[in-house]
C-alpha cells in the first residue's frame, strides 16, 4: 500500500488531467461574470431563474470543476489513492459534465421537461460515475488519514446532492407533484454548501496547511472528527425535516458553529507557520477563512431576523471563501506541478516555480480578488455597481484562464525543447 | 515510538533552519543566508545518510522488503538532493527570485515526504522492528556523520 502513496511520477496523474478541469472551471468564471452583466441585480432574488443560473454556474460550472481538478491530484497525493487511466476518466466525465451545465442553465431559464431530464441525465452520470470510482478507491484504503476519512464523506455528500436534485427536477419537469420540494431543497442546498464545497475545502486544507505553510498538525479531535459531524448533521437535517420542517434552523445553527470554530483554528494555524514569508497565498487563505466566518454570522442574524440584506451578504462571503481557497490552492498547484512534472520527467530546463506564475502576479489577482468582493458589497447599496462586480469577475478569472493557458504552453515548451537527462543512467 | 520521535524531531529541526535561510534570502543578507542554507543542506544529507545506511536496511532485513515503502524514499531522497544543489547554486549567484522559488517547491516536496515518513514509514519501524534492534539502530543513526 504504501508504494502507492506518492508523488512519484507513475503515481501522479498527468498535469493535463488537473489543467483542463481548472481551465473549464475559469471559462465557466468568465460565463459567470457575463451572467452577471446581463442578470445585473436580479441575482439577488435567491429564488428567481437568474439567482438559480448564476447559483449553478458558481456552484457546478466553476466549483464542481476546480474540486474535480483537487480530487484528481489530491487523491494520490494525500490519500494513497492512484486512479487507473485517469486522463480517460478525466474526459469521461468532464465532457458530459460541461453538456449537462449548459443544459441545466439552459432549463432554468427555458423551463421545458425534457431540458431538465437532459441535464439531469447528463451530469448525474457523469458525477455520479466519478464519485462511484473515487468512493470505491477510498473505501478500499486499509488504512484512513483525516484528509482520506473527510475525502470520502464529501463524495458521500455529493452524491446525495446530486440525488436530491433528482427529485427537484422531477418536480420542475412535473414528474412528481413535490410534495417534499422545499425539504429536499434544503437538504439538496445544504448537503451542496456545506457537505460538498467546505468539507472538501476542510478535508483538503488537513494536510495542505501543514504541507505548503509548515504549521504544526491540527488537533486530532478536529482533524478526526469533524467531517463526521457535519455530514451526520446533514443527515439528522433531511430525515426530521420530513416530520419537523423548522429542523434546519437548529442544524444550520451547529454547523454554523462548527464551521467558524474550523475557520478559526486553521487561521491560528497560519499565525503558527514556521516560514515567516507571506506570499499571496497565505492572504486568500486569511480572506477566504475570514469570509467563511462572516458568511456563518450572516446566516446566524438571517435565521432570528427577515433582513434580508443578512441573507445576500452570506451567499456574497460564501462564494468569497469558496473561491479565494480555490485561488490559494490553484497558485501552488499549477507552478508546483508544472515544475514537479518537468522535473521528474529529466527536463534539466524545467522552469521554476516562480518563471510557471511569478508570486507577482498572484497578488495581483488577490486585489483583483478583493475589488470584486468589495465591489459586490457595494452594489447591495449602490445598484449599478453590479455592472462593475461582473467587469471584475470576468476579468478574475480571465486573469487565471491565462495563467493556466501560459503555465501549459510553458510545459508542453520545455517538452518540445528542454535538455534531458538521460534518467536510465542514474 | 522512539524512532518516530527522534526521526520527527529531525525534520522539525530542518524545517526551522530552512525558514531561517529563507528569510536571510528574503532580506538579501547572503553571507547569513548561505550559513543557514550550509546548516540545512548538511543536517538534511546527514538525515538522509542515517535513513538510507542505517534505518532503511534494518527495515528491510525485518520485513524481506526492499522494492516496497524503502525504495519510493530513495527515490525521493535523490530529487531533494538535486533541488539542495540548485538552492546553492542560487545562495552562490545570489539570486533572489531563483532562491526563494526553489524553496517552494523544496518544501512542498518536502513536506509531502516527511508527512510519508513520520505517518507511515517511521511507525511501521517502530512496530516491526524488535525493541533491542530498534535501540542498536537509533543509536547507529546517531552516530552517522556526514
Amino acid at each position: 500500500m504504501f508504494n502507492q502513496n506518492g508523488l512519484s511520477l507513475d503515481q501522479a496523474p498527468p498535469i493535463s488531467v488537473v489543467l483542463r478541469f481548472f481551465l473549464s472551471g475559469s471559462l465557466f468564471g468568465i460565463l459567470a461574470g457575463i451572467f452577471i452583466l446581463f442578470f445585473q441585480n436580479n441575482i439577488f432574488n435567491i429564488h428567481s431563474p437568474e439567482a438559480l443560473t448564476l447559483t449553478h454556474t458558481f456552484t457546478l460550472g466553476i466549483m464542481l470543476s476546480f474540486m474535480f481538478a483537487a480530487l484528481f491530484q489530491m487523491l494520490p497525493v494525500i490519500a494513497g489513492v492512484t486512479l487507473k487511466f485517469p486522463i480517460k476518466k478525466a474526459q469521461l466525465l468532464q465532457y458530459p459534465f460541461i453538456l449537462g451545465v449548459i443544459t441545466l442553465l439552459f432549463a432554468f431559464n427555458f423551463t421545458h421537461a425534457w431540458i431538465f431530464m437532459l441535464a439531469s441525465a447528463l451530469l448525474g452520470a457523469s458525477i455520479l460515475y466519478i464519485v462511484i470510482i473515487m468512493l470505491k478507491n477510498l473505501l478500499k484504503l486499509p488504512n484512513h488519514s483525516a484528509s482520506s476519512k473527510g475525502m470520502s464523506l464529501t463524495l458521500i455528500s455529493l452524491a446525495m446532492v446530486i440525488l436530491l436534485a433528482f427529485y427537484l427536477t422531477a418536480t420542475l419537469s412535473s414528474f412528481n407533484e413535490g410534495s417534499y420540494y422545499l425539504q429536499v431543497r434544503e437538504a439538496h442546498f445544504s448537503f451542496g454548501l456545506f457537505g460538498w464545497i467546505a468539507l472538501l475545502i476542510i478535508s483538503i486544507s488537513f494536510q495542505v496547511i501543514e504541507m505548503f505553510y509548515v504549521t504544526p498538525a491540527y488537533p486530532k479531535f478536529v482533524s478526526g472528527y469533524l467531517p463526521l459531524k457535519i455530514v451526520a448533521l446533514l443527515t439528522l437535517g433531511l430525515i426530521i425535516s420530513f416530520f419537523i420542517e423548522n429542523i434546519w434552523v437548529l442544524i444550520d445553527i451547529f454547523l454554523a458553529l462548527i464551521l467558524t470554530g474550523y475557520a478559526l483554528i486553521t487561521l491560528k494555524r497560519l499565525t503558527q507557520r514556521k516560514r515567516p514569508l507571506t506570499d499571496a497565498t497565505v492572504w486568500f487563505w486569511r480572506l477566504g477563512l475570514s469570509a467563511l466566518i462572516l458568511s456563518m454570522l450572516s446566516i446566524l442574524i438571517t435565521l432570528f431576523s427577515d433582513n434580508t440584506l443578512f441573507s445576500k451578504l452570506s451567499y456574497i462571503f460564501f462564494a468569497t471563501f469558496a473561491l479565494s481557497i480555490v485561488f490559494a490552492m490553484f497558485y501552488k498547484i499549477v507552478p508546483f506541478l508544472t515544475w514537479f512534472h518537468l522535473n521528474s520527467q529529466g527536463y534539466f530546463t524545467a522552469p521554476m516555480m516562480h518563471e510557471v506564475i511569478h508570486p507577482k502576479t498572484a497578488k495581483k489577482h488577490l486585489y483583483i480578488h478583493i475589488a470584486t468582493i468589495v465591489t459586490f458589497i457595494i452594489s447591495l447599496f449602490l445598484p449599478q455597481f453590479i455592472i462593475l462586480a461582473g467587469l471584475l469577475t470576468t476579468l478574475s478569472f480571465g486573469w487565471m484562464t491565462w495563467q493556466i493557458i501560459h503555465a501549459w504552453r510553458l510545459y508542453i515548451h520545455t517538452q518540445k525543447t528542454g535538455e534531458k537527462f538521460d534518467m536510465g543512467t542514474i | 515510538m522512539i524512532i518516530s520521535q527522534f526521526m520527527t524531531q529531525e525534520h522539525r529541526d530542518c524545517d526551522t533552519e530552512f525558514a531561517a535561510a529563507e528569510q536571510a534570502a528574503a532580506n538579501g543578507d547572503w553571507a547569513d543566508a548561505e550559513e543557514k542554507f550550509m546548516l540545512f543542506a548538511n543536517d538534511t544529507l546527514r538525515h538522509f545518510k542515517r535513513e538510507e545506511e542505517e534505518l532503511f536496511p534494518a527495515f528491510e532485513a525485518q520485513t524481506g522488503n526492499s522494492e516496497g515503502p524503502t525504495q519510493v524514499m530513495r527515490y525521493e531522497h535523490e530529487q531533494v538532493k538535486g533541488l539542495i544543489g540548485k538552492l546553492a547554486g542560487a545562495v552562490e549567484s545570489q539570486d533572489k527570485d531563483a532562491y526563494l522559488s526553489l524553496c517552494e517547491s523544496m518544501m512542498i516536496l518536502l513536506q509531502q515526504h516527511n508527512m510519508k515518513e513520520e505517518q507511515m514509514l517511521y511507525a511501521m519501524c517502530d512496530r516491526v522492528l524488535p525493541p533491542e534492534l530498534k535501540a542498536s539502530t537509533l543509536e547507529k543513526m546517531k552516530e552517522v556523520e556526514i
